[in-house]
């Protein structure tokens, strides 16, 4: 316990530092601090820098939950479809040209997000129950439709193409300060939530009925978490795009390095996945600077080796 | 055998299960007295492990209710029941590697609040059970790299944490060779004696149920076809209807399977 204390306080100041980078790096090299210099900083880069914070953290706090919940190590927060719903939501926003508040791209993302979590959670209850493999493979499915829907629309309109592209590989470059003020109380309530649960959440890990003899309310536990999960995942989509990779692998190297017990996967998830996204952020803007990468072809292009790494070993368990 | 109404701590009554028209469990009727050794055994698909997650709230009954203690078993918020009755499976999977002592803490839930860390008295209860268990010293070992024995007797470990008076065993020794299944099934007895915990184990090992059981359930079909002293049930004759084999019993011991080719 007062080891986990030592590290927080490391891990917030690796924090700090990597925002103050984020704030200093980037096409525009900040060498004095003139009125331009503050103006970059203070309305383009501090939103971005605090944005790349608030997604990081939440996505890999939920991808640890669902990882339990679902008892699956291939579960991520897009499990439930809702990156592809997002997508969708972008794509029509984007082609109908909408971007005024309530018609924007953000809540059209955020809207068919939720509503396709909604039809792949009905698709696999059974009475009051979840069946995790239909879900899962319902979950797979729809994200085939949906990917076959949003090749319909771009190639219908052409003009728009790029622009659904760059969305759904996510960013961070259009982050203001209002946007914050909406994510901020969904990841902290989100995470909050989740945390309260980690206990059950490792009994969950052990099966259902074993945990439910455990004492668990499996049911009502299962609803809570999906449903305040559900609401921070798809908040962040519709503000960052879909950002793959980081709540899938940033809680298997934390259980790597602190083993299975989720109160203590979950912070220093918390602090894995600022770490990731600040870094990601910082490599995509300054690899082809003036340009900018997407972060999610960044998180990808790190996550990817990485978690084929993870099976190639897992694998080596199964068959030594 | 006391039949003293304060003693009777599960009472089952006449419960059915069903999945759409087919009856998995019908009409079953018997209660369990405290401190019981109960046997439970049958053909696979009687009905067993349906009867075993109704009595752990895993299943509803489609038709009669439950009591634990005197009173429904659905009336028991989760936490409060899990105080009450510990479960312990054929096996348990483990997705990623916790360790045994993290696993036996997990019995110390249904005493914890939410966001409140393992108290001094959880970690001497959980250092109790696992010496009782004899898996002290497995405590920092992964619990995937555990033998079936070792596995299953931290498994013992965290039902014991619970500190429940009832322990239903699903089948808990199939997976072992037979010097582990004699000392699971030692260590049950030590458990049922000290602790005077009700034991509701589920065994295909008739032998085993002969020696350490005093009440045996034979399931058919579905049905409790026989309950009662462990000797009474166990006969020839009984077995021949459950089984469909032929059997001998040495000295109220050992029971011989002869054949089958009559059948």
């Amino acid at each position: 316990m007062k080891k986990d204390i030592f590290w927080y306080f490391i891990l917030t100041i690796v924090v700090f530092i990597l925002m103050l980078l984020g704030l200093f790096l980037g096409s525009v090299d900040i060498v004095s601090f003139d009125e331009n210099s503050l103006y970059i900083i203070k309305n383009l880069r501090l939103p971005r820098v605090i944005m790349c914070v608030l997604s990081g953290a939440g996505l890999a706090v939920c991808g640890a939950a669902y990882q339990a919940i679902f008892r699956n190590p291939l579960s991520d927060p897009y499990t439930l479809g809702i990156s592809s719903g997002a997508s969708l939501g972008a794509a029509i926003a984007i082609v109908l040209g909408f971007d005024v508040f309530f018609f924007s791209i953000g809540s059209f993302a955020f809207l068919f997000a939720l509503l396709t979590v909604w039809i792949i959670i009905r698709i696999a209850s059974v009475g009051n129950r979840l069946h995790i493999t239909t879900l899962l493979l319902a979950g797979i499915s729809i994200n085939f439709l949906i990917a076959a829907l949003i090749s319909i629309i771009m190639v219908i309109n052409q003009d728009s193409m790029d622009k659904i592209i760059f969305w759904t590989m996510g960013s961070m470059s259009g982050s203001k300060f209002s946007d914050i003020a909406i994510v901020l109380p969904f990841v902290v309530v989100g995470i909050i939530i989740i945390r309260i649960y980690a206990r059950d959440l490792n009994a969950l890990l052990t099966g259902t009925d074993s945990a439910r003899s455990l004492g668990v309310n499996v049911e009502r536990t299962k609803k809570l978490l999906l449903f305040f999960s559900t609401l921070m995942i798809g908040v962040i989509v519709s503000y960052c795009g879909v950002i793959g990779f980081v709540g899938l692998i940033v809680p298997h190297i934390i259980r790597l390095l602190v083993g299975a017990d989720n109160r203590r996967i979950i912070p220093y998830s918390i602090f894995g996945g600022m770490i990731f996204m600040l870094l990601a952020d910082i490599i995509s803007r300054t690899m082809i600077a003036p340009s900018e990468l997407p972060i999610g072809s960044i998180t990808a292009i790190v996550g990817a080796p990485f978690f084929i790494y993870l099976l190639y070993n897992a694998k080596k368990k199964l068959n030594p | 055998m006391k039949d003293n109404l304060n003693d009777i701590i599960v009472e089952v009554n006449n419960i059915s299960y069903s999945v759409r028209d087919k009856n998995i469990i019908e009409n079953m009727n018997f209660t369990l007295e405290r401190g019981g050794f109960y046997s439970v055994i049958g053909t696979n698909g009687s009905g067993k492990t349906t009867l075993l997650r109704c009595i752990s709230n895993s299943l509803q009954p489609t038709k009669g209710n439950i009591k634990i203690n005197n009173k429904l078993i659905n009336k028991y918020t989760p936490k409060v029941l899990a105080r009450h009755i510990s479960v312990v499976s054929q096996n348990t999977e483990f997705l990623f590697d916790f360790s045994s002592f993290q696993v036996v803490m997990m019995g110390r839930m249904a005493y914890q609040k939410l966001l409140q860390t393992d108290s001094e008295q959880d970690l001497i209860v959980v250092k109790q059970c696992m010496e009782k268990t004899n898996t002290w010293h497995l405590k920092d070992r992964s619990i995937k790299q555990l033998s079936g024995g070792e596995l299953q007797r931290v498994m013992i470990a965290r039902a014991l944490a619970q500190q429940t008076p009832i322990m239903l065993l699903d089948e808990p020794i199939s997976s072992l060779d037979i010097h582990h299944q004699f000392d699971i099934m030692e260590l049950l007895k030590k458990i049922n004696k000290e602790n005077n915990t009700t034991i509701f184990i589920i065994l295909h090992n008739l032998t085993l149920a002969l020696k350490y059981s005093n009440k045996t359930l034979a399931l058919k079909n579905g049905k409790l076809k026989y309950f009662g002293n462990t000797e009474e049930i166990l006969t020839k004759e009984n077995i021949q209807e459950l089984f469909k084999i032929k059997a001998k019993i040495i000295d109220n011991k050992h029971i011989i399977i002869q054949n089958n080719e009559n059948f």
